[in-house]
């Protein structure tokens, strides 16, 4: 196990519009290597396999505990966290690239605040009257927090947009996150006042009749979020008011 | 009608939101600064749960017996009235958390559920699945983002503070702050700043905080002249995993459910910890604790472990490392009792802990310290606000387990209002006021420009790696005095080697490490500010561990210590503050009665 | 102000937009398409197999069931409003949707996915193939609305070919497995089948009921091509009596 290394090779970009290219380096391995500490090996002495001076790669992360949805990247062609992707697990020499979907704004940073307008668009939120003390909550059966809760996990890391054929700049597809949020907070007993607003938002260009079904959302999902479910679940939400809309209003 | 009060918050966390909603709610106008998207804080990190005596299990549970515990767990070292508004506060917090939508575990009645935390004999910690944190940070964050799309919230995301800007009458009145991407560097003008920046786990290198809680804005501002209180007051947590990257907590019920702590009598053992035949392992906490074995409380645990590593030198395989072994368990009942923190390890570490033991060390977890505040939340310099675990207040000298959550969410609430009042009574500006902020912007550009063109040999990511070293083993678990000036006098070398560190990357595009050596500089001092307090507080006291002065001294170190900056060469000067004890009598705390 | 930024050709791109909430008419044009894919297009498919099948109850039964539908009164209307139009539409749209999707199959080698990549393709030559059929069997050649009784005869020449065979056989495993699938899409999509066991039953039935209906399919032409090769009926090249009550264009075997 003497000189066992680990090989890796990073898709870099110094700015978002420079040409990409890719640094290759060889570390030596060590037992417990993350794609995360890959990054910070290389900070520490910049320098790649030919031996050529570098400079330390600039990713996102924060929590290192897949929980905060900073560091997604593409490690061997998928959309994954690097915070959880594990060395020993990976094929070498692994691959690392930016989100394809998104614009790059150095090495593996890329610019995902679409999913955050996408939030505001479907008023992902309980809109409460005020903070000041109005009491207890709504009552809640544990079943339906349970299911609350399974997707009120989502981290909004963007994974599942980038894995998704249908979510790219011709469809401009509000992607499967997005779809599950609102579904949340149509089932929340308070946050449902903006059910109608949400479907009708939803309906809009780009919305959730754009998704071809590929499932791809829900196999990349990091947190397990049952985006599918979510997405027949809102699908029949909105045929349903599309089909009250055309007779009642 | 008066102008609207522009109310500056600086970081997203549980603090920084929810001062956030209470400025906006008042009809301020926010602007937000986070280094990271809101959602990303470190706060989505908090597992466990946040406490709120809502008494909701029939137990007789009252704010003033959590206003007790938090006082008594806290070694008597926090200021009791915050504290007690705190605890009155909880129970309305918890309801507004509940109604924002946060997904709490529930009773077959559909109230909400509470569970048994340490440090306490009620069922006071209210919890979201295994993410309580991450799931409060989402419910304020939503609301902000519903504030934002009313415009009452600006959010400059990506945006790193750098420096607040003081005005010729000592008041603050805005803030220095750089684009992390573009690199540029503008100042902001504010009614008051509210600083909300987290932790510091970065200092000591690895700990169990994210990336980003490094302090530096807390230094930078103490470098500005706002005191730095308690800085000693270091928590430790006993298990956690040691990773390449960071440590991980480890949940203290694997232990609760029969774990057994050991190391390899020999040093120079080579197998894989499963190989090790039982003859030659030390169960050592179970032989020198043969009463309580495993189930030593917390910092009795660390410190043995501490001992163990750095004392005997037994780590596994040399490494800062002891095994917490689960494996003479039958898997089927550890799926059943710990069946989640058990894929914890499995997913960072890559081993079943059902099969081979857990390679655990105790990780820096939370600093009690931080920058002091008055009642109101306001730091030393009017104007200038500390919410959070960046603040002082509340903890003492040890931090309950589930207490942050809601203190965070308790001073922003407090600070919020505050700082609202504050700025309508804002007298006119000064003349010069344009000058100082000129003046601040002038002093961050040259020294990003000194930076940038700085030539030597030294490596920034290097010297972090060595001032968490010493950091961690010197001034966490158990401290002596002379390893403490040894650190802090390795500080001062460290500073003098950041004199010719050398950026291999001198872009103006996005630099990470340009925006990590800035930061870096201001750990070095900060950290010498947590050294030296914890060298000059000769007691025992909460977390504060010293085997020479093993007893908690009240007549001599009741008191809160106070960092203030007094140059970059000289470091800190400390002074101390008598702490308010009006309302509970001190008394021993004993870690085998309660 | 001042600044340390070198700001040129750094703007950063657009990105894919976000959601234009409540805007647009996209929702309808795509659910129209979802629909006409089950309604009438995916019924009329079963109606084509289940009717070629009659070959099975042999050539006269055949012939009649062409009589039959080509005898249905408006047959015309029926055949613009209820197939060629919706058919069109189907097709149009859908390649348009096939066109704006990122087939990214190599680096996502799972199960949906694939699944996601064959129903754009199956579509395609679905399209393809059909457009190839309905010009050999409806637009040119015998008339059969005037010739049903030359419809075994117009079907066995058609497949007089090995390279025929293959070609309908290919078409026919599309069209049966794009509508199968398709049927699960539409149940998914439209939130009638939404639990997760339940779409993964969903799933199989659709894709059984494709393989079903191709297996009837082969059946069908393995029956052409295996019986004895029918006369072109004699009567066609005579005036026959009812011709002149026969004046539309017609067709149902494609
Ligand atoms: C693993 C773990 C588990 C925990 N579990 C619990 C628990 O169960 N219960 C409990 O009560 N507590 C728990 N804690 C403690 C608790 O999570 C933290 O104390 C709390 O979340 C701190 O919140 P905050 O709002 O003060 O700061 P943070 O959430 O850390 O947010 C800091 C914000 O400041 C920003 N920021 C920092 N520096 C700058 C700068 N220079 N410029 C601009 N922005 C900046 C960041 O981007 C971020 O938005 C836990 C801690 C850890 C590490
Ligand atoms: S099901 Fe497929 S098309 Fe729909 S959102 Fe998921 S990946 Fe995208
Ligand atoms: S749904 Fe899953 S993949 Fe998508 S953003 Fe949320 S956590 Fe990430
Ligand atoms: S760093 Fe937070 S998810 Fe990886």
């Amino acid at each position: 196990m003497a000189n066992k290394t680990v090989q890796f090779k990073i898709k870099r970009q110094d700015g978002p519009n420079s040409q990409p290219y890719w640094d290759e380096f060889e570390i030596p391995y060590r037992l417990g290597l993350n794609v995360i500490s890959l990054f910070m090996e290389v900070a520490l002495n910049p320098v790649t396999r030919e031996g050529k001076q570098t400079t330390p790669v600039n990713y996102d992360s924060n929590c290192l505990e897949e929980v905060c949805g900073s560091c997604a990247m593409l490690i061997n062609g998928k959309a994954r966290m690097a915070c959880s992707a594990l060395v020993d697990n990976l094929e070498q020499p692994i691959q690392i690239e930016p989100f394809s979907k998104f614009p790059v704004v150095r090495d593996l940073q890329v610019d995902r605040s679409v999913l955050f307008e996408n939030l505001k668009a479907v008023q992902a939120w309980v809109p409460i009257d005020g903070t000041y003390d109005l009491g207890s909550g709504p009552r809640v059966l544990p079943q339906v927090q349970e299911q609350a809760y399974r997707l009120s996990q989502c981290m909004s890391c963007s994974c599942c947009m980038e894995a998704c054929p249908q979510f790219n700049e011709s469809t401009g597809f509000v992607g499967a996150a997005t779809i599950a949020q609102a579904r949340l907070f149509n089932m929340h007993p308070t946050g449902k006042v903006l059910k109608e607003e949400r479907l009708a938002a939803l309906m809009g260009d780009g919305g959730i009749q754009e998704c071809g079904y590929a499932q791809n959302c829900v196999e990349v999902c990091p947190k397990e979020i049952p985006l599918t479910k979510s997405i027949s679940d809102v699908g029949g939400q909105v045929m349903k008011k599309a089909v009250l809309d055309f007779f009642r209003v | 009608m008066a102008k609207t009060p522009r109310i500056i918050i600086v970081g997203g966390g549980l603090a920084g939101l929810s001062a956030a909603i209470k400025v906006a709610e008042a009809g301020g106008s926010v602007d937000l600064f986070s280094v990271v998207p809101v959602k990303r804080s470190h706060s989505v990190c908090a597992q466990g749960g946040i406490n709120s005596a809502k008494n909701l299990k029939g137990e007789g549970d009252s704010t003033w017996a959590h206003f007790d515990d938090t006082v008594y767990g806290g070694d008597f070292l926090a200021n009791q009235v915050p504290v007690k508004q705190m605890c009155e506060m909880g129970p309305s917090i918890i309801d507004l958390l509940d109604r924002m939508g946060v997904p709490f575990n529930r009773t077959q009645e559909g109230l909400l559920d509470f569970r048994r935390f340490g440090g306490t004999l009620f069922n006071r910690t209210a919890f979201a699945g295994a993410t309580t944190g991450q799931q409060l940070l989402y419910a304020l964050d939503e609301q902000v983002r519903r504030f934002e799309s009313e415009g009452k919230v600006r959010k400059f995301e990506y945006w790193e503070f750098l420096s607040s800007v003081i005005d010729s009458k000592g008041t603050c009145r805005g803030i220095c702050a750089m684009d992390l991407r573009t690199m540029e560097v503008l100042t902001f003008p504010a009614d008051a700043v509210l600083i909300a920046t987290g932790g510091i786990g970065a200092i000591f290198g690895k700990s169990t905080n994210s990336v980003v809680c490094t302090g530096s804005a807390q230094s930078a501002l103490y470098q500005q002249g706002a005191v730095y209180a308690n800085a000693e007051m270091i928590q430790v947590h006993p298990t956690a995993i040691p990773g390449e990257d960071k440590v991980r907590l480890m949940s203290e019920s694997a232990r609760g459910e029969g774990g057994r702590v050991w190391v390899p009598k020999n040093p120079k053992e080579t197998r894989a910890g499963k190989d090790v035949p039982e003859g030659e392992r030390m169960y050592f906490l179970e032989e020198w604790y043969p009463k309580y074995g495993n189930l030593v409380p917390r910092d009795i645990a660390t410190r043995a472990i501490h001992k163990v590593v750095h004392t005997l030198g037994l780590g596994v395989q040399g490494l800062p490392m002891v095994y917490l072994d689960l494996s003479h368990i039958d898997a089927a009942t550890l799926d059943k009792k710990l069946g989640g923190i058990l894929e914890i390890y499995e997913k960072f570490v890559g081993e079943d802990p059902r099969k081979v033991p857990m390679k655990i060390f105790p990780g820096m977890h939370y600093t009690m310290g931080g920058l002091w505040v008055d009642n109101d939340q306001q730091t030393n310099i009017p104007g200038l606000y500390a919410i959070g675990e960046c603040d002082y207040s509340i903890h003492g000298a040890n931090r309950l387990g589930a207490n942050s959550l809601l203190s965070c969410i308790y001073a922003g609430f407090i600070a919020g209002p505050h700082s609202m009042k504050y700025a309508a009574g804002l007298g006119a500006d000064p003349e010069d006021l344009q000058a100082s902020f000129d003046a601040e912007k002038k002093r961050q550009l040259e020294l990003n420009n000194h930076l940038i063109e700085n030539q030597g040999t030294e490596n920034p990511f290097q010297l972090w790696r060595e001032m968490g070293e010493t950091m961690s083993k010197n001034v966490t678990v158990t401290r002596y005095n002379d390893n403490i000036r040894e650190t802090e006098a390795k500080l001062v070398e460290l500073l003098e080697r950041y004199k010719k560190v050398n950026l291999s990357d001198r872009s103006m595009w996005s630099n990470q490490s340009f925006m990590f050596t800035r930061q870096l500089y201001n750990m070095l001092q900060l950290a010498r500010a947590v050294a030296m307090g914890a060298r000059l507080r000769d007691e025992s006291r909460g977390s504060h561990y010293k085997p020479d002065f093993p007893e908690r001294d009240d007549a001599n170190f009741l008191k809160t210590s106070m960092a203030r900056f007094a140059g970059a060469a000289e470091g800190p000067r400390f002074d101390w503050e008598p702490v308010d004890v009006s309302l509970i009598k001190p008394r021993p705390r004993r870690y085998d009665s309660k | 102000m001042a600044s340390t930024a070198q700001s040129a050709n750094t703007a950063l791109p657009k990105g894919v937009s976000p959601l234009r909430a409540g805007t647009g008419t996209s929702f309808l044009w795509r659910r129209l398409h979802s629909l006409t894919g089950i309604v009438p297009v995916g019924l009329f498919l079963l109606e084509h197999l289940i009717s070629n099948a009659e070959i099975l109850n042999g050539a006269n039964a055949y012939n009649g069931q062409v009589k039959f539908l080509t005898g249905l009164p408006f047959r015309l209307w029926l055949e613009i409003f209820g197939i060629f139009l919706p058919l069109l539409y189907h097709a149009a749209y859908g390649v348009y949707i096939w066109w704006r999707g990122e087939n990214n199959v190599i680096d996502y080698a799972l199960k949906g996915n694939w699944f996601y990549t064959l129903q754009r393709y199956t579509g395609v030559l679905v399209f393809a193939y059909v457009a190839f059929h309905l010009w050999t069997m409806r637009f040119t050649g015998i008339h059969l609305t005037e010739h049903y009784d030359a419809s075994v005869w117009k079907v066995q020449t058609e497949l007089a070919h090995p390279l025929m065979i293959a070609v309908y056989a290919v078409g026919m495993l599309a069209a049966c497995w794009h509508f199968g699938y398709g049927l699960f899409l539409f149940a998914a999509k439209w939130g009638i089948v939404t639990g997760e066991k339940a779409q993964k039953r969903a799933q199989v039935l659709g894709i059984a009921l494709g393989l079903l209906l191709t297996l009837l399919g082969l059946v069908t032409i393995y029956s052409f091509v295996t019986r004895p090769a029918q006369e072109k009926n004699p009567l066609w090249e005579q005036p026959v009596q009812e011709q002149s009550q026969l004046m539309a264009p017609a067709a149902t075997v494609r």
